[in-house]
């Protein structure tokens, strides 16, 4: 009779997890995955785990993996260049990489420019934390290390979303109230693709018992858009349609019969004072915000207890302004107006014929889908929940990732945040709310962040923009502390910044700027930039010239091939991590419970892999950092939980060498103790068979809206005067530094965000490349699927098997029309072809696509990572070009390419072999012109958008 | 005695392919064979477009077809309804794989190793492939040994995972319900009476116990005539 175990995990393989799940262990090999149905009343979808979790019995065995340390033996680098690996114990590759960190310590942890010798990139979106172990406490003890280096994340993510998403309410990412809303608008969130577990059981719920309604803008017929009413639209035109669709409420509709006034009026910037000068009329003693008293007929500070405060008029009012650097403007008797009016009169040319023209999306579709929200708003209606009186708002706008990246990002952003205002449907049930933070602390309770700050709002730190405190010296090489103020300075911080400049500068530095160096030691994990990055030939370039590279390889991949070390490590279901489930959490995480859940060693790993909690350890025993190791494990960094508090002491004291399992059963017991405020102390033991821990979140925690009223805080909408400030700030810091190469950037920081031809950039980005804008007709976007987003899993074969499936995806969709006039058939082999270079796909023709797109499903091209290499399936990041005219204020691009499409041979042997393509400029030309990667032969200048 | 059937709310399914993967792991599933998958089509010209996801394995038909036409009597309908095969008499010929209109079966010519044969089986392929099962055709048990070690246990097919398809219970939509026909108080008699379902090929006669919830009303002979055309494209 076979032995069969059942093991309790975490799955968080997509960032919208942590879900639970079963291990089937038979006779000590891991043959199945099952849900958890232990926690069935506490996870929000009954303990399902998506298609990847049952992808990782063949992640385990996969017969492919780095089987020990590996060392290499050629010291030439590049795609052409075979490592050499040679076997190494696990002793000698520590040895080895303890030996180069020693030596960064004695010559001094930054170099010669002021940058960290060590670099760390971590990939997978915000995954990686979950998968390793104690190794943050490694990185936490060695001092300052340059975590900006991307690999893609950070700024293909949902940035402008994440950067203003924490700044007006909280929200790392934005979602709807699920469970309570009633007509959801999305312009290409893609949630039954990538909102996880619960993203799917929510809005499935919510369809069929809820009657929620989906539109669903988009430029493909989306796996999400199938239950959605879909409305094709053009790439980056989606501020068009909201900026129309602000417009239709305020001009077309009485907006004071279908806005909630009360909030506008008490919850909102909207009836501030807006002086001459663009900034907030203030009281000139207190130097607070002024409105109009319609009661009193005379201007007041905001918080003077104002009943009725004016939102449209214009007045003459005493106060000063406050600009960039100090400045005060006097005015004895000025001109000022209400935010509100400033909005309407900002919306007044934005017409829905005006956006039909840019975005292909019939107007009178903007006008009925404008009428529907405003009739499913619920303006003045209210619910009880827990007791608890909430304004019920049951109408949501959200964005997906292309939208809220790139320029125009800030401009949906905005406008999707300005019309959940309008309604009050910010942060009430049913309505817009937020998920996490990330950039503000505590990351385990967006509501304990809300706290007072400047002129009645919510606090924010940003990174200083003045004259003493401007962080002139970028510090890591991405600079988001330097160029970026929203990017706030927590530890995600550094992931959140413009994490392509790095290679960008690298290659060409930008003028009076410190020269961005390599790193000595670059450490990686979970990451293939050379596959996930834009201009992949170029990573590949850069990585030649990286002295020592260490990987923590899974399988040989595109990007470990230019290391010098590979670590196997101990992966998902092979080793040892305590890790926060519950609460609020992207990207539809929304609990009754809150708790730690444990990963755990169901079976040994089938090759010499350690558990990354032991690789760290011992690393800083060899590198003398072991006594700071411990002070960070004790201090709960990585593992979160502290190991002393009020209810408890579980220590560890540098004399100890304590085993992995004893690290975390101290870990379970400060978790536990903690989460029960030291009512029940549980160890690693009681971990291993129950599998998680939970207490009750109230779901108050899931809306701001107690903590702003208790707190009585504004959202700082619709006008971004502290935006504007820090905007014009930065802009006199980087002048006064010889800095212009990003003032097209700077012209983002607007109090309110004006339409640019947004998609004119990524057309005209061609002149740089010496090629006419007009040959690259269509546009070309990328998708997610389930099966793989975020899961570092492309060498599973059992998922290719399964994506088979799923329409499109390991091909490259047309619409049919499209197609047939360029002679293309389905199955086509085709090239496809950007100003850069050119990649071959097979077509497959679809009717849910608009004529002017095609789509590539996720990331691949691979030509290392093996059974990936085999796909023989395009990646955008091939065709993308790499450059600072493509890079919005918060510092990031978009996946968009404009491209041309025509019928290609097959390849050789069915397949590209390199997996590169063909460069259509070549690298060499780019060199020589030093276009392409920094300083573009048309100037940053000259690539201005048009306003 | 029960009659097992599946009540599948296509309101609710995005195509995930969740239960495709399970259904693979459960029951050892080699390579590019499906013993059931979702099919994800489009109908319609742009932009009138909709994309169909339509979950489809074995009906397990009251009537069916591919059990007429076995030659050797390994195609068997048990009395609880389930359409299984014993494998110890198929020959392998093929006449159900033609036979069957929902196209749920395949021969399987041999368990070739997913990594490839350069790299050969990986342990868990070791630990449950079942060689009977080459040279023979396979399709949908309805997770039959869950089912029966489940009923065992006293367990409950349909509410408790462990005897429950792992189809239904992996579904991250809860698009999937399973239970007894027979049963008037079970989950899928329940959903069937409350909602507005449907059969694929219901004209053909063969009762399949394969149910799918649609929207209902003036939408439904659409819907009906969508789900026929997808499935002749699958």
């Amino acid at each position: 009779m076979a032995e069969i175990r059942k093991v309790p995990e975490y799955c968080y393989q997509c960032v919208a997890g942590p879900d639970l799940f079963k291990v089937v262990v038979k006779d000590g090999v891991a043959v199945g995955i099952e849900p958890n149905c232990d926690f069935a009343g506490i996870h929000p979808a009954n303990g399902r785990v998506c298609v990847k979790a049952y992808g990782l019995i063949q992640k385990t065995y996969n017969p492919y993996r780095v089987r020990k340390p590996m060392r290499r033996t050629n010291p030439r680098k590049g795609k052409d260049e075979d490592p050499g690996w040679v076997e190494i114990s696990w002793d000698e590759a520590l040895d080895l990489i303890a030996e180069k960190l020693r030596a960064i310590r004695e010559k001094g942890l930054l170099d010669e420019e002021g940058y960290p010798r060590l670099a760390v990139t971590v990939g997978s979106g915000g995954i990686s934390p979950a998968y390793m172990g104690a190794l943050p406490a490694f990185f936490a003890s060695w001092g300052p290390i340059d975590f900006g280096i991307g690999s893609g994340q950070g700024v293909k993510c949902y940035h402008s979303e994440h950067l203003y998403g924490e700044f007006w309410h909280r929200a790392f990412i934005v979602v709807p109230d699920t469970p309570r809303c009633k007509y959801v608008i999305s312009f290409g969130n893609n949630t039954d693709a990538g909102g996880g577990v619960l993203g799917v059981w929510r809005h499935a719920e919510a369809r069929v018992n809820n009657h929620l309604k989906r539109v669903q803008f988009e430029p493909h017929l989306s796996v999400t858009a199938a239950h959605a009413e879909w409305v094709p639209i053009k790439p980056k035109t989606d501020a068009a349609v909201l900026f129309a669709m602000i417009h239709v409420v305020l001009h077309e509709h009485n907006w004071e019969e279908v806005c909630d006034l009360p909030f506008l009026k008490h919850m909102t910037n909207s009836p501030y004072l807006v002086g001459p000068n663009g900034y907030f009329m203030r009281d000139p003693e207190t130097r607070k915000p002024l409105m109009w008293d319609e009661k009193e007929g005379r201007a007041r500070p905001f918080d003077d207890g104002v009943e009725e405060p004016a939102l449209t008029g214009t007045y003459r009012v005493r106060g000063i302004e406050i600009g960039p650097d100090d400045t005060v403007w006097e005015h004895e008797e000025a001109e000022c107006q209400p935010a509100f009016q400033k909005l309407i009169d900002h919306v007044a040319p934005y017409t829905p014929e005006w956006a039909e023209e840019i975005s292909d999306v019939p107007a009178e579709t903007i006008r009925r889908v404008t009428r529907e929200f405003l009739e499913n708003a619920c303006v003045g209606e209210t619910i009880e929940i827990e007791g608890e009186t909430y304004p019920y708002r049951p109408v949501a706008i959200i964005l997906g990732k292309t939208v809220t990246n790139g320029w125009g990002g800030y401009e949906c952003c905005w406008a999707r945040t300005v019309l959940a205002t309008l309604v009050g449907a910010l942060e009430v049930p049913g309505g817009t709310i937020g998920t996490t933070v990330r950039l503000n602390r505590p990351g385990s309770d967006r509501t304990l962040s809300v706290r007072p700050g400047p002129d009645g709002f919510m606090d924010q730190p940003l990174n200083p923009t003045d004259r003493k405190n401007w962080k002139a010296h970028p510090g890591i090489r991405n600079a988001y502390r330097t160029l970026v103020p929203l990017a706030n300075n927590s530890p995600w911080s550094p992931a959140l910044g413009p994490a392509h400049l790095p290679w960008l500068f690298m290659k060409n530095p930008p003028p009076n700027w410190p020269r961005p160096t390599v790193p000595d030691v670059w450490i990686i994990y979970r990451t293939n930039p050379v596959i996930s990055h834009w201009d992949s030939d170029t990573i590949a370039e850069l990585l030649k010239g990286f002295p020592f590279i260490v990987a923590f390889a899974y399988t040989p991949d595109e990007t470990n091939w230019f290391a010098d070390v590979l670590l196997p490590e101990a992966t998902d279901i092979e080793s040892y991590q305590l890790y926060r489930i519950g609460g609020t959490k992207y990207q539809e995480q929304f609990w009754k419970h809150m708790g730690v859940a444990l990963r755990q060693p169901a079976v040994e790993p089938p090759v010499d892999a350690r558990d990354l909690t032991w690789i760290a350890k011992e690393l800083c025993k060899r590198i003398g950092l072991y006594d700071k190791f411990i002070e960070a494990l004790n201090k709960g960094r990585g593992t979160t939980f502290p190991l002393k508090s009020e209810y408890y002491d579980y220590t560890l004291s540098p004399d100890e060498d304590p085993s992995v399992e004893e690290i975390w059963d101290r870990v379970c017991r400060a978790a536990t103790m903690n989460l029960s405020k030291g009512k029940e102390e549980h160890g690693l033991d009681w971990f291993k068979e129950k599998g998680a821990f939970f207490v009750p979140f109230p779901e108050k925690k899931w809306f701001l809206h107690t903590y702003m009223v208790e707190k009585g805080l504004r959202y700082e909408l619709p006008y971004q005067e502290r935006i504007m400030r820090a905007g014009a700030e930065l802009a006199n810091r980087l002048h006064e530094h010889g800095i212009t190469w990003w003032d097209v950037q700077l012209e983002e920081y607007q109090p309110m965000p004006k339409w640019k031809d947004f998609p004119d950039i990524w057309a005209r980005i061609a002149e740089v490349f010496n090629k006419r804008p007009e040959d690259y007709n269509l546009w070309l976007v990328t998708t997610r699927s389930m099966q793989y987003s975020w899961g570092s899993n492309a060498g599973i074969p059992l998922l290719a098997d399964v994506a088979e499936n799923v329409l499109g995806h390991f091909g490259v969709s047309i619409n049919r029309r499209t197609a047939e006039r360029l002679g293309i058939k389905d199955g086509d082999w085709i090239w496809i072809e950007s100003p850069v270079r050119r990649v071959r796909g097979r077509a497959v023709l679809r009717e849910g696509i608009h004529p002017e797109v095609v789509l590539t499903v996720q990331q691949f091209g691979h030509w290392v990572t093996p059974v990936a290499r085999e796909f023989h399936v395009p990646n955008l990041n091939q065709l993308a070009p790499l450059h600072l005219a493509l890079t919005d204020a918060t510092g990031s691009g978009a996946d968009v390419v404009r491209v041309r499409i025509y019928k290609a041979e097959p390849p050789r042997d069915g397949h590209d072999g390199e997996g590169f393509g063909e460069t259509v400029v070549s690298l060499d030309d780019l060199k020589q012109e030093g276009n392409g990667h920094g300083e573009a032969t048309v100037p940053a200048d000259d690539l201005k958008v048009k306003v | 005695m029960a009659r097992w059937a599946m009540v599948i709310d296509l309101r609710k399914c995005v195509g995930c392919q969740t239960c495709t993967i399970a259904c693979k792991i459960e029951n050892a599933v080699p390579p590019d064979v499906f013993w059931r998958r979702v099919v994800d089509t489009e109908i319609g010209e742009y932009p009138h477009v909709q994309r169909l996801f339509l979950p489809m394995a074995c009906m397990h038909c009251s009537d069916p077809p591919c059990l007429e036409v076995c030659p050797t009597t390994a195609t068997y309908r048990r009395e609880d309804g389930i359409v299984d095969i014993n494998y110890d008499l198929c020959i392998g010929c093929g006449y159900c794989v033609v036979a069957c209109p929902y196209l749920a079966r395949t021969l399987i010519e041999e368990n070739t190793p997913y990594f490839g044969e350069e790299a050969g089986y990986i342990p868990p392929e070791q630990a449950v492939y079942d060689q009977n099962r080459t040279g023979v055709c396979t399709k949908c048990t309805f997770c039959l040994p869950r089912i029966d070690e489940g009923l065992q246990k006293g367990l409950q097919p349909g509410v408790d995972l462990d005897a429950t398809p792992m189809c239904v219970a992996s579904c991250i939509g809860n698009a999937m319900h399973f239970g007894d026909l027979d049963d008037p108080n079970s989950n899928v008699s329940r959903l069937i009476r409350e909602n507005y379902t449907v059969r694929l090929m219901e004209e053909m006669g063969l009762d399949p116990a394969v149910y799918y919830i649609v929207d209902g009303g003036e939408m439904v002979e659409q819907e009906q005539h969508q789900y026929s055309q997808a499935l002749s494209e699958a």
